[in-house]
């Protein structure tokens, strides 16, 4: 065999026996490869354009690839994503959701690629929670891909007619909230702060604002943090608001919230920035509140500041098992790039993966997009997927509201179950 | 006379009601997918759409790949019926009309499967057919919906076989028809609506199973309509006129399917004679 | 088994070489086996490995890592110890036990019923409330249940709208889930609501095979129609009945959508049922060992339960012929 074929063989011999440390393989690209590329993107997370835009790029380097792009349900996806890799063929780059990132990484089913970072383009400037939670055990396992965050719609009109601004403190929300509910609120299905019970995400804020936080780790050992005496302070302001404000399902979840809202009775409900989209979508909801919509930051505590919020988003990964290393982490840069990352925010509406293409929002979404620069993460642990599994934090809010136990018990409880599967 | 047309008038009506409380919850999922956005979750309720929209239906239509969605379930479905009856009746036939060594051992097999909770079967499912490269393969899945309907065809047409007396065909062929012939021509039609409903507990599996189809098919242009009626959740919540209207034209071929394999049997529906 | 009015019976039991008109069969020891041949290939050839593993996955630790890498460790009957300990399993069972009970005998009492109604009305309203049923049973599992979810919805329920306009009460933003005792019977409302078609048509199925001649020939002798249904359907359906009563009580243990949809995919622990439990505590965090070990314990159970049914139809089997 000659040296080339040797060392072909060897390198192949290689790729495939990467396992969960993430061997590497030699990353040179000549635009003479051939094979096929498969991605997995979750449907609704790019607009077409965008995707013919990278494979159209990517195709013009690389003439012989050909890349499979397959659009996957959101439905049972961590089924499907756990069969893909346990299989010997999984797809060589899927989307994940970035709660899920770490589970994967630490199972060994991503690709380590923490020595590729500075490749990437803008790998400097990506939001930083983004980055957190595709990086686990201080290693690089993915390429950010887009965010969402969360601040409050309003209803200008009900606003206006009610003589109020936008609040810049939290108590300025409730002063707010309360000269609404005077006017509208003998409206049985009127909430100024329209809150179901199990909305975690939207609680979320309230406890980082005054310091608290979901845990802590201290070396390998996590705390739960959700008892402490910030985090109870945080939850007590959000528990007066929620028992004052919202007339909401106290055991129900946000699912139907943008539904509640298109019915006209609520003035002000905390959302993602793509819920805009739905509340005035003529299939979805009522297109005549388009003019009536507006926006703020969830206020912090603290007068003229934000309060943290989380950020939700996606991410993309490369397999450990995937045979084409090179080629995916270069369609990766494509998508995760200044160009189609502009394009996310102009044509897809999302918060793009460097700060420095968040000032291309405008209108609404900018307001979102702003305080995004604001945003936490949640406990970047491969188990703080069985944390939500467990409903640990929504049981306690239900709890919380419901009356059935009191804020320092609740807490207390949720917080000693949340070290226990962290720490398992 | 006339107490006969009153009895059968009462029973019709009684008929005509339950039809009406059984299918309410359906008329407010075909009513929800006529229904512009607003109308669809409303705090008081919207018996009747207005006005009627047919976007949903169209937007559902028009998601890319439907209609290879569509052949894709017919192909499986119809693969999967067509052989599973006929499997399935051979072997009732033997269980019903033979007595063998391993009978019992084959009945309890049988049984006993029906008993396994399917989603802990996914895993070793999808890692069988990684093994024999039948992933993303129509194939695979057909193999596995066949093994899924098969013990529970077997198990109820084995009822319907044993409820037919032997001696039937044992009077025909004393006319002269051949065993096989008996066979069809006497026991089949009496056997026909329970192999109607068999079949179409059949066609029901395999159409409506997620799944295993999700995990196994990741070829757009290989996987089947309950995959296609998944796409209308995201990550941006459920277009709820969408997946209405989606869930109504998937139940639609299945009631077509019942209506023409009724008409072809429809004599086993009014027999029942059995020779003294 | 010599009840009166049993056509089977009416003929003496045949030796089994000689069954019927099949005794000149040619290779007729060889017929049966090659009749159920080709189902047993196909049973088995699918099933066998998967139910091989999940018997020694139950026997493992095996997380998503151990799934990756195909490499689980064993842990012997540990699972099951832990589903044993746990003081949540025995709530979990009896409230299945008793949930599936409950469902099981409401949708056999409505679906006999039509089953029997389908009988005696005119054929237009025959088709039409076949056609009607196969339509429930068709509909897909999750939108289904969705519309249920809508129905009973604390804000947008038209069953709350309709209860407070008829006058029983203010059900303005009831919440039907709030106390288990409720929650459970409008999830029992859904899962016989989407029984009875298949129930129906199965029962109606073997209704057409009870010969008239002796239905008739009971009412000569002056029979009301509820004896001919005691003394001689019910004994000729017995098979029917068996099967699908065995069969309802399997799926009625297993009942899972209804549960996870209705309660938006976070059930309370009040509403674990068996298959909830499981996926709850197993698949929903990646722990394929526990969550085969819990299909083990369910299959146990199952066959405990359905164990009268079981050997009364395999006894049937071997008295016939």
């Amino acid at each position: 065999m000659n040296p080339r074929k040797l060392l072909f063989t060897v390198a192949a011999a290689v790729a495939l026996l990467a396992t969960a440390c993430g061997g590497t393989t030699p990353t040179t690209s000549t635009g003479n490869e051939t094979g096929t590329l498969t991605v997995w993107l979750m449907n609704g997370s790019a607009p077409q354009s965008i995707v013919d835009g990278v494979n159209a790029d990517f195709k013009a380097k690389h003439p012989n690839v050909t890349v499979n792009v397959e659009i996957q349900q959101w439905s049972d996806v961590t089924t499907k994503l756990d069969t893909a890799f346990a299989g010997s063929a999984p797809p060589d780059i899927m989307e994940l959701g970035n709660t899920l990132v770490a589970k994967y990484a630490a199972a060994g089913a991503l690709q380590d690629i923490s020595s590729k970072k500075s490749s990437f383009e803008n790998s400097g400037t990506w939001l930083q929670s983004l980055t957190d939670s595709c990086t686990y055990q201080k290693k690089l396992y993915c390429v950010p891909y887009y965010a969402g965050s969360r601040a409050v719609i309003y209803r200008t009109d009900l606003f206006s007619a009610a003589g109020v601004q936008p609040p810049t403190s939290m108590d300025q929300l409730m002063t707010v909230g309360q000269t609404l509910m005077a006017k509208y609120g003998s409206d049985p299905n009127f909430s100024a702060l329209y809150f179901p019970g199990k909305y975690w995400y939207a609680a979320a804020p309230f406890v980082w604002d005054f310091g608290g936080d979901i845990a802590t780790q201290s070396g390998t050992k996590w705390t739960g943090a959700i008892n402490n005496s910030q985090s109870q302070q945080g939850l007590t302001a959000l528990q007066s608001l929620v028992s004052k404000l919202s007339r909401a399902d106290k055991t129900g979840d946000e699912a139907k919230q943008d539904q509640a809202f298109a019915q006209g009775h609520i003035a002000m409900i905390i959302a993602n920035g793509w819920e805009v989209g739905v509340i005035t979508d003529p299939k979805a909801g009522d297109p005549t509140l388009k003019d009536k919509l507006g926006a703020f930051p969830i206020p912090s505590h603290n007068a003229g500041q934000t309060a943290p919020v989380f950020l939700g988003g996606s991410d993309l990964g490369i397999a450990a098992k995937s045979q084409h290393q090179a080629l995916a982490q270069e369609w990766l840069n494509l998508l995760g790039g200044t160009k189609f990352q502009s394009q996310m925010v102009t044509v897809g509406g999302v918060i793009p993966n460097t700060t420095s293409l968040v000032s291309l929002s405008s209108g609404l979404p900018a307001i979102f997009a702003a305080a995004a620069k604001n945003s936490r993460f949640t406990p970047n642990s491969p188990n703080w997927a069985n944390v939500e599994s467990a409903n640990v934090l929504q049981d306690m809010l239900v709890s919380i509201f419901t009356g059935k136990a009191s804020i320092p018990t609740a807490t207390s409880a949720a917080s000693d179950k949340i070290a226990t599967i962290l720490n398992s | 006379m006339s107490r006969r047309i009153v009895a059968r008038t009462f029973f019709d009506t009684v008929g005509v009601l339950i039809l009406v409380v059984m299918l309410f919850p359906i008329y407010w999922m075909v009513s929800t997918a006529l229904k512009p956005g607003k109308e669809i979750l409303s705090l008081t309720p919207v018996w009747f759409p207005s006005p009627i929209t047919f976007d949903n239906f169209r937007t559902a239509i028009n998601v890319p790949f439907f209609w290879n969605d569509v052949v894709n379930s017919l192909t499986v479905v119809l693969s999967v019926v067509a052989i599973s009856i006929a499997l399935a009746f051979l072997a009732a036939v033997s269980v019903a009309r033979f007595g063998f060594r391993g009978r019992t051992a084959f009945v309890v097999m049988v049984i006993a499967v029906q008993m396994v909770p399917l989603n802990a079967l996914v895993i070793p499912m999808y890692l069988l057919l990684d093994r024999v490269g039948q992933v993303d393969t129509l194939l695979g899945v057909i193999a596995y919906y066949l093994a899924i309907v098969l013990p529970f065809m077997i198990w109820t047409l084995r009822g319907f076989v044993a409820n037919v007396p032997v001696d039937l065909e044992e009077a025909a062929m004393v006319d002269g028809a051949t065993r096989v012939g008996a066979f069809l021509r006497i026991v089949f039609p009496l056997v026909a609506p329970g192999l109607v409903a068999t079949a179409i507990f059949g066609f029901i599996q395999a159409w409506n199973e997620y799944i295993i189809a999700y995990v196994l098919l990741s070829s757009s242009s290989k996987q089947t309509l309950t995959i296609w009626l998944a796409s209308f959740t995201t990550q941006h919540g459920t277009d709820w006129g969408g997946l209405m209207a989606g869930a109504t034209l998937t139940a639609l071929p299945v009631v077509v399917f019942f209506l023409l394999v009724q008409r072809h049997v429809a004599g086993g529906l009014t027999a029942g004679a059995v020779k003294g | 088994m010599g009840v009166a009015g049993d056509a089977r019976t009416r003929v003496a039991p045949r030796p089994q070489a000689e069954a019927g008109p099949w005794r000149h069969v040619w290779g007729r020891r060889l017929l049966p086996y090659a009749l159920i041949a080709p189902a047993l290939i196909v049973i088995l050839g699918v099933l066998g490995y998967p139910l091989g593993m999940l018997l020694w996955l139950s026997t493992q630790h095996y997380g998503l890592r151990e799934l990756i890498q195909h490499q689980g460790e064993f842990v012997g009957l540990q699972n099951f110890q832990t589903f044993r300990v746990d003081p949540q399993f025995r709530y979990v069972l009896t409230v299945s036990l008793i949930f599936t009970v409950v469902n099981v005998g409401l949708s056999m009492l409505f679906a006999t019923g039509i089953a029997l109604l389908l009988e005696r009305v005119s054929r237009a309203v025959r088709i039409l409330l076949s056609a009607g049923l196969v339509l429930v049973w068709a509909t897909p599992s999750i939108p289904a249940i969705d519309l249920w979810q809508w129905m009973f919805d604390y804000e947008f329920g038209v069953v709350n709208w309709l209860l407070t306009h008829l006058g029983a009460g203010n059900y303005i933003h009831h919440n039907w889930f709030e106390n288990p005792i409720q929650g459970f019977s409008v999830i029992t409302v859904i899962v016989v609501w989407g029984a009875i078609p298949f129930l129906a048509l199965m029962i109606y199925a073997g209704l057409t095979q009870v010969p008239r001649e002796l239905v008739e020939a009971a009412e000569i002798d002056g029979a009301r129609s509820w004896q001919v249904f005691a003394r001689i359907t019910v004994p000729i359906l017995r098979p029917v009945f068996l099967v699908v009563i065995s069969l309802s009580t399997i799926w009625d243990f297993g009942v899972f959508n209804q549960v996870w949809v209705l309660l938006n995919q976070r059930p309370s622990q009040d509403y674990f049922l068996m298959s909830v439990y499981s996926f709850q505590e197993s698949f929903r965090v990646s722990q394929f060992g526990l969550g085969s070990a819990a299909a083990v314990v369910t299959i146990a159970i199952l066959v405990v339960v359905t164990f009268a049914y079981v050997r009364q139809t395999v006894r049937l089997t071997e008295d016939a012929v």
